[in-house]
C-alpha cells in the first residue's frame, strides 16, 4: 500500500515556533562563530592561505617532478643506456649515448644523458620502463631558467640535486625490488605529519585524503 | 613429388625437401636456431621439433625429408611444451642481460620466448654459469660466450662457406662455449656474416655496437655499391643517417652474405665534405653558386654551341659505373640522342677492365663498382677512343674540347683508386670547358667549369645491372642536405631544356622508358627487378 506523504506547511511551523528569544538569540548566536573566526583568523590560529614561495603545498610521495638519475655504489650513475625510457617516452625529450665501460659485467653506460625538461610531460613511463631503477622521479616542480639550453639537464644535473631536500624524492614504484641510491645526501629533517592540504616549507609527511588499508578493508570483509 | 599434410594444409613440394622448408612455403613458421637455409643441416638446437603422425617420438624439421602423405603438426600441445621445454633449457644459463643486449628486438630467444615460453627461471642469477664477455674477435665482431646457444651456425659458416674453419666449441657440459683459438681475432673477409646469423646476442657486430636500439631503425631494401657483384641488402637507417648494411637473402646473387667491405662501404658515404649547390665557374675563374635552371641552361647551350663550332667528336660523354641504370639511361639519351654525342667512356680505373672478375670465390668481384654491366649494355663505351687515356691525349691535342662527366668515389677504397681520381681530375684540367656531376668534394673539382650536385648510392630510387646482368631495385634510404639532385633528374631537366618531350617524373617512369628503349633491357618490369632481379638480354 502507497503511503501518503507527510505535507508540512513550513509557514505555519515557523509561526508557531516563533519566539522574542529567538528572535533576538538567533543573530547572536551566528554572530558568535563568525567572531571567533575572525578571531582565530586575525591572531593566525586558523590559516587557509600559502604563502607562496616561502610556504608549500606538500605533495604526495609519489608525485611525478623533476627525475633524478640514482647512483652505484661508487657513485657512478646506475643507468645502462639500455634506452628502455627513451622508447617509452611519449614526449621523446630523452637523449642517451652510449658507451662501452670498463667492467663487462656492466658493459654499457651512459656517455650522455640529457632531458630536456621543457618537453618532459612528467607522465612517469621511463620510470616504470626502467629495468634498474636507475631513473626515478622527485617532487620537484620548480624548473626556471634563463635560456632553453639550461632547461636540458645532463647527467651531472640528474645525479646531484642540490635543492632536492627541499621537495623530497618522487615516484619511484621499484625501490622495494631494487637496492639503488642517490648521489647526493638528501637533508634528513625531523618530518611533522600534517594532516590536510596545507603546510609549511619544511619537511612534512602528508597524510592523504583518502587512506586505504588493504588488509583493513579485508578484515571488515 | 612428395604431398603432405602441415596443419591440416596440404602441400606438394620438391623432392628432398625438409619438413621446415615445407611449412615456410606454406606460411608456417616452425621455431628454430640452428637450421639455417644457406648453411648444411646440423639439428642440435632442437628447436624446430614436430609431432608427425605415425612416428613414435617427435622428430626435428629441419633434418626430417618431406615423403608422401606425412601428417605433421607444428602447433599442438605436444609440440608447444617441447619447445617451452628446449627453451627453458636453452635459457638456463642464460644471463638476461637484454637491456644491454645489441641484439635485444631481434633476438630469437626473445621472440619464442615470448610466444612459447613465458616462464618463469628457475634458476637465480647467482648460480648461473659464468663465461668470458666482452671478448674481441677482431675488427667486426664481439663474442659475448653466455648469450650462446651453442647452435653452431657461426662454426658451420667458417667451416663451409668461407672454409677458414676459425671458431670452435670449446669445453664441455654446462661449460660449453663457441670461441677461436686462445681468442685470436676473426680476419677474413666474411666475418660481418656471423653477427646476423646468430640468432641471440653472442656475436655482436663491433661496428654497430651500443649505436642504436634497433627497433628505432628503419630499413630500406638496397643493393650493395661495393663492386660489382650488386649483392641484395638492406639498409637500416635512422632520422637521416645510416647505421648498418645487412644482407637481403637473395639465392641467385648473394644467399645470405655479404662481405665486410660491403658491409662497411656506408662509412665511405658519409665521410667527405659534399657539393651542396650547382656551381658555375665565371670570367674570373672563380667558381659560384647558381640555381639549378640556370645551371643546366648554361651547360646546354654551351655544349651546342661547342658542337656546333668543332663537331659533336669533340665532345667526350664520360659516365660514371657507379650510376644507376635511369642515370646512365637519360644521360645517353641526352648525350647521344639531343647533343650528337658519340665518344663515350665510363671506366676510370684500369683495374675494371673485366666486370666478373673474381677477387675470392665468394662474393667479393675486382671491379668495385656497381653497374659497370649497366653501362656495357647501354653502350656507354666506344672502344677506339682508347678509354680515358685517350681522351686526355686527345684533348691535349685539342681535338676533345669538352666533357661530361659523372664522378662517384668508390664505395670500398683501393690502392689504385687516386690514381683514377688523378686521371678525372687531368680529364678536366685538359678539356675547355667540362660539366661534372659529383656528390663528393674534391680539391680538382674547383677546376670544372660546371659542378652539378648529385645524390649518390642510397639516396635515390634506382635500378643497378650486376656483373650476371641482373637488374636489381635500390631505394632511397636518406636524404642528404642541400640542392642535391639524383642524376637521372638532372639529365631529364637538360632534355627537357634542350627541347625533348619528357614524361618522367620518377625514377620508375624512367625505368619502364628505359625497357621500352634500349634491346638489352626490354620487357623488364619494375616487379620483376625486385628480388632476385631480372636479367637483361644478352646482346
Amino acid at each position: 500500500m502507497k503511503k501518503t506523504p507527510k505535507v508540512v506547511n513550513v509557514a505555519d511551523r515557523a509561526r508557531e515556533e516563533a519566539s522574542v528569544a529567538k528572535e533576538i538569540l538567533g543573530p547572536l548566536v551566528g554572530m558568535k562563530l563568525t567572531l571567533t573566526r575572525m578571531v582565530e583568523n586575525m591572531t593566525g590560529k586558523v590559516d587557509p592561505t600559502i604563502r607562496y614561495p616561502e610556504e608549500r603545498r606538500a605533495y604526495s610521495d609519489r608525485y611525478r617532478g623533476a627525475h633524478i638519475l640514482t647512483a652505484r655504489e661508487d657513485g657512478s650513475p646506475r643507468c645502462v643506456a639500455c634506452y628502455m625510457c627513451a622508447t617509452a617516452c611519449p614526449a621523446d625529450c630523452i637523449y642517451i649515448e652510449p658507451g662501452e665501460h670498463p667492467d663487462p659485467l656492466i658493459e654499457k653506460y651512459p656517455t650522455r644523458f640529457e632531458i630536456d625538461m621543457l618537453r618532459c610531460v612528467f607522465c612517469g613511463f621511463c620510470v616504470d620502463a626502467c629495468p634498474e631503477e636507475a631513473i626515478i622521479m622527485s617532487r620537484e616542480t620548480e624548473i626556471c631558467a634563463f635560456g632553453r639550453g639550461e632547461t636540458i639537464w645532463g647527467i651531472d644535473r640528474l645525479m646531484k640535486r642540490p635543492e632536492l631536500p627541499e621537495f623530497g624524492l618522487g615516484y619511484r614504484p621499484n625501490k622495494e625490488l631494487v637496492d639503488s641510491r642517490l648521489a647526493f645526501v638528501p637533508k634528513e629533517k625531523v618530518q611533522k605529519r600534517l594532516a590536510g592540504r596545507v603546510t609549511m616549507k619544511e619537511d612534512v609527511e602528508m597524510i592523504p585524503h583518502v587512506t586505504f588499508d588493504p588488509l583493513k578493508e579485508s578484515e571488515k570483509r | 613429388m612428395p604431398k603432405l599434410t602441415i596443419n591440416g594444409q596440404e602441400i606438394e613440394v620438391e623432392p628432398g625437401t625438409t619438413i621446415i622448408q615445407a611449412a615456410q612455403v606454406a606460411g608456417i613458421e616452425i621455431p628454430h636456431y640452428c637450421y639455417h637455409p644457406d648453411l648444411p643441416v646440423d639439428g642440435n638446437c632442437r628447436m624446430c621439433l614436430v609431432e608427425v603422425e605415425r612416428m613414435p617420438k617427435l622428430a626435428i624439421s629441419c633434418a626430417t625429408l618431406a615423403t608422401e602423405g606425412m601428417v605433421v603438426h607444428t602447433n599442438n600441445d605436444r609440440v608447444k611444451e617441447s619447445v617451452r621445454g628446449v627453451l627453458e633449457f636453452l635459457l638456463v644459463n642464460h644471463p638476461v642481460d637484454c637491456p644491454v643486449c645489441d641484439q635485444a628486438g631481434e633476438c630469437r630467444l626473445q621472440d619464442y620466448y615470448m610466444v612459447y615460453g613465458l616462464h618463469t627461471s628457475e634458476i637465480p642469477l647467482e648460480m648461473k654459469v659464468r663465461k668470458q664477455k666482452v671478448v674481441d674477435l677482431g675488427p667486426m665482431v664481439v663474442l659475448d660466450q653466455e648469450r650462446c646457444v651453442l647452435c653452431s651456425r657461426c662454426i658451420r659458416f667458417f667451416d663451409h662457406v668461407t672454409h677458414t674453419g676459425e671458431m670452435q666449441f670449446f669445453g664441455r657440459g654446462d661449460h660449453v662455449a663457441i670461441g677461436t683459438f686462445e681468442n685470436r681475432p676473426l680476419d677474413n673477409p666474411y666475418s660481418g656474416n656471423v653477427v646476423d646469423i646468430c640468432p641471440v646476442g653472442a656475436l655482436t657486430s663491433r661496428d654497430f655496437r651500443f649505436k642504436c636500439r634497433v627497433w628505432f631503425l628503419n630499413s630500406t631494401d638496397s643493393v650493395c655499391g661495393g663492386c660489382s657483384t650488386g649483392c641484395s641488402m638492406r639498409i637500416d637507417h635512422r632520422d637521416g643517417t645510416v647505421f648498418r648494411l645487412l644482407p637481403r637473402r637473395n639465392p641467385e646473387v648473394n644467399k645470405s652474405w655479404l662481405c665486410d667491405e660491403g658491409r662497411m662501404s656506408f662509412h665511405e658515404l658519409a665521410a667527405g665534405e659534399r657539393v651542396r649547390r650547382p656551381m658555375i665557374k665565371g670570367r674570373d675563374g672563380m667558381q659560384a653558386p647558381v640555381v639549378w635552371e640556370e645551371a643546366v641552361r648554361s651547360v646546354d647551350s654551351k655544349l651546342k654551341e661547342i658542337r656546333d663550332n668543332h663537331g659533336a667528336g669533340s665532345i667526350l660523354g664520360f659516365a660514371s659505373p657507379s650510376a644507376t641504370n635511369e642515370a646512365l639511361f637519360l644521360f645517353k639519351q641526352y648525350m647521344a640522342g639531343q647533343v650528337g654525342v658519340t665518344r663515350f667512356e665510363f671506366r676510370a680505373d684500369s683495374e675494371d677492365k673485366s666486370v666478373t672478375e673474381q677477387e675470392d670465390n665468394i662474393l667479393r668481384r675486382v671491379d668495385k663498382h656497381p653497374n659497370s654491366m649497366g653501362a656495357i649494355k647501354l653502350g656507354l663505351v666506344s672502344k677506339e677512343f682508347g678509354g680515358i687515356e685517350g681522351a686526355i691525349e686527345s684533348a691535349r691535342e685539342g681535338k676533345l674540347r669538352a666533357g661530361v662527366i659523372i664522378y662517384f668515389k668508390p664505395l670500398v677504397r683501393r690502392p689504385t683508386d687516386e690514381e683514377a681520381e688523378s686521371r678525372v681530375a687531368e680529364l678536366i684540367r685538359a678539356v675547355e670547358y667540362s660539366v661534372v656531376l659529383a656528390a663528393h668534394k674534391t680539391d680538382w673539382l674547383a677546376e670544372a667549369s660546371v659542378v652539378l650536385p648529385v645524390t649518390a648510392w642510397s639516396e635515390e630510387n634506382g635500378s643497378y645491372t650486376n656483373y650476371q646482368g641482373r637488374v636489381q631495385l635500390a631505394r632511397r634510404a636518406v636524404t642528404p642536405a642541400g640542392d642535391m639532385r639524383p642524376v637521372w633528374q638532372v639529365f631529364a631537366l637538360l632534355l627537357a631544356v634542350s627541347g625533348a618531350d619528357i614524361s618522367w617524373s620518377t625514377a620508375a617512369d624512367v625505368f619502364e622508358s628505359l625497357t621500352e628503349t634500349e634491346p638489352a633491357y626490354r620487357g623488364i618490369t619494375y616487379d620483376e627487378a625486385r628480388l632476385p632481379g631480372a636479367l637483361v638480354a644478352d646482346i
